[in-house]
């Protein structure tokens, strides 16, 4: 019996290995973004006898992705014979392969940097600093959006060129709207609109909530900013989670989950608030510009649209989440390397950037491209830089997001006063950063 | 059971517990099954489900029914074959090196006298307690580029490392023994009785011709087992060989699937395709050994407790 | 000349060298380096990327005043052993009892068993979250409303069983594998010596699992000490620090953090590596005393 279901399993198996060819298609699961990318076929080019070996890493975020980026490659192997471009993915933990690699003096000569990590790469001075080598090759830093270039610069050195960000955008489901007959959101909405909303959203009978408020250190903190307070002093050598701002900000931030106008995402049985999006028992959820390949993807049918955040009693706040292309200190051809940096970052490739849909191009100039006109979800998230703060803490970055994350928890799972749980956050980080 | 140990004669005891012996132990071993199998059924089905209904139910049945993610994870990656190829080349010859070695050692450990074994033993023991975390730098540093670099003692420059990284030689050298195996093949040989070697030393045979023609057959089992446990083990490895390989060419099976893993999402029915495929070798593999695992009833029936 | 006995002891010496000398070769060259140089790193101050400096033992010092070494991941960790290990232990042992018996479909029971060791971490870790989720199959059998895995209550317990799920299966195979090289002329010896069953059990089968027992025991007891990879994968960590164990604070000092502490995750890893080794010899003398 049990020989013949394995049997039945194993043919399963070799039928799928068989017939993928006639399969019934029943949904299409990638885009084939290969295919997007006009490419010559055939190009005759004369092989210099001198020719540059440049490795490059980075975190392998998708297929799709990955097919982008070995296409702008290929076609600069194209415009650049004389140098060879290695790729080479790093599948799993991203920054602790790459800590060992730095730590062992064999990193990439290029590889992604996040903000976040940025303080301590910076500090360390592992990285090249990039202002002789933009110069050299007319590259201006005006070319960029302020605050990417400007994250990515530490003691008046350019260490990175942003190469995508993203912010968080207000989503919000417009069947449960029209079904609860409310206007869809707008970009002047406040936090008064917000919470309005959520309580006529909510049916918690029904296991539909207004708002995704999950105990996540990178969604709260733009209610800090927009009750005019910050997480870290400017010079990021103390913590302000102790401000009457930050309070404030829990107090409203958490009241979602206390009235029930809100919920966290595990309420629903899910990890990510996204998929409760999704599955529509969140009416609306603070979230980048990665939920929208997401929700194409697995939910087709969903009816969504995105707004900037709602404006507080200080006005607007918003987080930018950005990676760039950094040079190691070790690296053998930093000409070379800079090479590859620029045409990756260069208007054509952050224009191919732009339309695979994944992320927002760092180009200031790319503001008026008819992508936004036919977009308005990445128009939002584009938009929602102008005023925003980099997703950074500082050199104990990760500390502080723990302590943030747990204050939040502690609210929520034990019910403890947000003021005084902040204060045991700001105490605690203080203990570990030596205060 | 104790109540009834009090109340009934002995005699009778065993009578009632043969007569409860097979539907408990079946009842125990359905259970048991069930807990078992269910989460491996669990992504089969959704394996086989499209991806915009790995939310919906049904969860146990794969309705509506595709083939499509395992086409995705074949089409997806031209470099598919080829790491299947390579996880195969490093499980394979792991598993048939280390299994040797690992019996050999053990053998030295259970049945041989030389000085300064406990504390070897002791210390390959230790050696297992140390959490991998912080041997990783070190490690990698005498696989790759060397512990000193350029170190030249009168002129000629000495090696210090194996400059073995984007090599899948990284992946078996170090892998050749490991204390897990020669702990388990001693703890074996300790347990086996030492008549046979005994007649066979007293025939004039000597340790080498014991150990490969006595002591190997009859440690099938174990060694077996210890096959098994390399293979799955080499199969799964996933930091070092993340660290040590570069190019996606030399990758190895999970590290290649492990492109399904989205930063911020993954597409589950597809990580599920790909982790089927990944299991799947090491079912193979099990089956081709579990009919050694178990000797004939007619032998077995002799010790039913 | 040497005598006939000496020449046989060297001749057993040189055997055991020539068997363990690819041992030799990786312990000389890949362990014991690797694990001084650890031990070395865990009286410095050293994130990776600048030379390490000595500190002398204020790393020690510091990670026994820590506040999350000490009441969380301390605390967590020996919970975790006291609870796994045995449990773990005892159910392989009984599920390869019953396997070693004459009982139909023992292929398909063995095969079944070890499904759990084939499936793939994360796959195991997905299929325990979305089990035991707030509205999960496990919360809507036993009509429950726990939030199993974001609870600091449950959430431990909850990745105990997951892992206890997950290496009974290869336990069981080592206990199957002991079982079925008892030799039948031990059984045969007893049953003549009119030894009754239970007599057997205790007086022939226990202490020929003795090796067995002390290798699944102490390989338990390692694999929980250093619990890390479901505690990745489906807490890391919270919620409110209830899952860190001493193996992910030592991920999270060296590799996890914005502000690597390697020197700090090498004293913990020698502090955990010596409460492991007092544990494995405590544990040797009692499974050894009893023969």
């Amino acid at each position: 019996m049990y020989r013949k279901a394995f049997a039945l399993m194993a043919l399963l198996v070799v039928a799928g290995l068989v017939l993928t060819a006639c399969a019934p298609q029943t949904v299409t699961v990638t885009v084939p973004v290969k295919e997007t990318v006009p490419v010559p076929v055939e190009k005759t080019v004369v092989v210099p006898q001198e020719r540059a070996t440049v490795r490059l890493s980075g975190w392998a975020a998708n297929p799709q992705e990955t097919a982008l980026l070995e296409s702008l490659l290929y076609r600069f192997s194209l415009e650049n014979p004389d140098i060879i471009v290695k790729y080479e993915p790093i599948t799993g933990d991203y920054w602790q392969a790459i800590k060992t690699l730095v730590g062992a003096g064999e990193e990439p000569d290029i590889y992604y940097m996040d903000i976040f990590q940025f303080p301590f790469f910076a500090k360390e001075g592992v990285l090249l600093p990039l202002d002789d080598l933009m110069a050299a090759t007319g590259t201006s830093r005006d070319a960029f959006i302020p605050d990417l270039i400007n994250a990515f610069t530490y003691e008046g050195e350019t260490y990175g060129i942003p190469k995508d960000f993203n912010t968080l955008a207000l989503f919000f489901n417009k069947d449960l709207f029209d079904q609860a007959g409310l206007a869809y959101p707008t970009d002047d909405w406040t936090w008064d609109d917000l919470k309005a909303a959520a309580q006529q959203l909510s049916q918690p009978d029904k296991n539909i909530y207004g708002m995704g408020v999950p105990a996540d250190p990178g969604r709260f903190p733009i209610f800090v900013f927009q009750n005019g307070g910050r997480i870290m002093t400017e010079d990021f050598s103390d913590t302000l989670l102790d401000s009457p701002e930050v309070a404030e900000a829990a107090r409203f931030y958490t009241g979602f989950y206390f009235d029930k106008s809100g919920a966290l995402p595990s309420d629903v049985g899910e990890g990510w608030q996204g998929t409760a999006f999704g599955k529509g028992n969140f009416a609306m959820v603070y979230e980048g510009g990665w939920l929208i390949p997401y929700l194409n993807q697995q939910f087709p049918d969903l009816k969504y649209g995105a707004v900037l955040p709602p404006k507080g009693p200080k006005g607007y706040g918003n987080l930018i989440f950005t990676v760039a292309y950094v040079i190691s200190k070790n690296s053998k051809n930093p000409e070379a390397a800079w090479k590859v940096i620029e045409f990756l970052t260069n208007e054509a490739s952050q224009t191919t950037v732009l339309e695979s849909g994944f992320a927002l191009p760092s180009r200031a100039s790319l503001i008026n491209n008819p992508y936004f006109e036919s977009h308005p979800e990445s128009a939002a998230i584009f938009q929602g830089a102008n005023g925003a703060t980099p997703f950074m803490w500082g050199l104990y970055g990760s500390d502080v997001n723990e302590k943030m994350g747990q204050a939040l928890e502690r609210i929520y799972l034990e019910g403890q006063d947000p003021e005084a749980s902040f204060q045991q956050a700001a105490q605690e980080l203080r203990e570990i950063m030596g205060k | 059971m104790t109540t009834m140990a009090r109340t009934m004669p002995r005699r009778d005891i065993f009578a009632f517990w043969d007569r409860i012996k097979m539907p408990l132990f079946y009842g125990v071993l359905i259970l048991w099954t069930l807990i078992s199998v269910f989460p491996f059924w669990v992504s089969v089905v959704y394996s086989l489900k499209p991806v915009a209904n790995s939310y919906a139910p049904p969860y146990l049945w794969p309705i509506p029914f595709t083939l499509e993610n395992y086409r995705t994870v074949l089409t997806q990656f031209e470099l598919f074959p080829r790491w299947l190829l390579n996880s195969t080349v490093v499980a394979i010859a792991v598993m048939l090196i280390r299994t040797l070695f690992c019996a050999m050692g053990g053998y030295a450990f259970a049945r041989l006298r030389f000085p300064g074994k406990d504390l070897l033993f002791t210390l390959t023991l230790f050696t297992m307690m140390v959490p991998g975390q912080v041997t990783l730098i070190p490690q990698f540093l005498i696989i790759g580029p060397g512990v000193i670099r350029n170190l030249t003692i009168a002129g000629v420059e000495i090696p210090t490392g194996f400059g073995l990284l984007n090599n899948l030689g990284a992946l078996i050298l170090p892998s050749i023994v490991d204390a897990f195996g020669l702990f388990m093949m001693t703890q074996f040989y300790k347990s086996i009785p030492t008549e046979l070697e005994e007649a066979a030393l007293v025939d004039g045979l000597g340790r080498f011709g014991i150990f490969f023609r006595i002591v190997l057959p009859i440690s099938q089992t174990a060694l077996l087992t210890l096959a098994l446990f390399t293979f799955q083990g080499t199969w799964n490895s996933f930091m070092w060989p993340l660290i040590v390989l570069r190019s996606p060419e030399n990758f190895t099976l999970p590290i290649g699937l492990q492109w399904f893993k989205g930063e911020y999402y993954t597409l589950y029915s597809i990580v599920l395709a790909g982790s089927i495929f990944n299991s799947l070798p090491i079912i193979i593999i099990f089956f081709l050994f579990q009919r050694y695992f178990i000797r004939s009833v007619a032998v077995t029936g002799l010790k039913e407790a | 000349m040497f005598s006939q006995a000496k020449r046989r002891k060297l001749s057993e010496w040189f055997t055991a060298y020539v068997f363990l000398a690819p041992w030799f070769f990786i312990l000389f060259v890949f362990v014991l380096f690797s694990i001084g140089w650890a031990f070395y790193l865990s009286f410095t101050d050293y994130n990776l990327f600048s030379p390490p400096k000595w500190v002398g033992l204020s790393q020690y010092i510091r990670v026994l005043r820590d506040r999350d070494f000490l009441q969380r991941a301390l605390p967590n960790t020996l919970q975790y052993v006291a609870v796994v290990v045995p449990i773990q232990t005892f159910i392989s042992l009984i599920i390869a009892f019953a396997l070693d018996q004459n009982i139909r479909f023992r292929r398909f029971f063995r095969t079944a068993f070890y499904v759990p060791s084939v499936t793939s971490s994360v796959v195991i870790s997905l299929i325990f979250v979305w089990l035991f989720s707030k509205v999960g199959i496990i919360n809507q059998i036993f009509h429950l409303k726990i939030d199993w895995l974001n609870s600091p209550t449950y959430a431990l317990p909850t990745i105990m069983m997951v892992n206890i799920w997950s290496t009974i299966g290869t336990m069981m195979l080592i206990f199957l594998a002991a079982l079925q090289d008892i030799p039948l002329t031990l059984y045969e010896a007893a049953q003549i010596d009119g030894a009754n069953r239970f007599q057997i059990l205790r007086y022939v089968t226990i202490p020929a699992l003795r090796p067995a027992i002390f290798f699944v025991v102490t390989m338990g007891v390692i694999g929980c000490f250093q619990v890390f990879d479901q505690i990745y994968v489906m807490t890391a960590g919270g919620p409110l620090g209830s899952t860190t164990t001493i193996a992910y604070l030592i991920y999270k000092w060296a590799f996890g953090s914005t502000n690597i502490q390697m020197g700090r995750a090498s004293a913990v890893a020698f502090i955990l590596s010596l409460m492991i080794l007092v544990v494995v010899l405590i544990q040797r003398r009692i499974i050894e005393r009893e023969e």
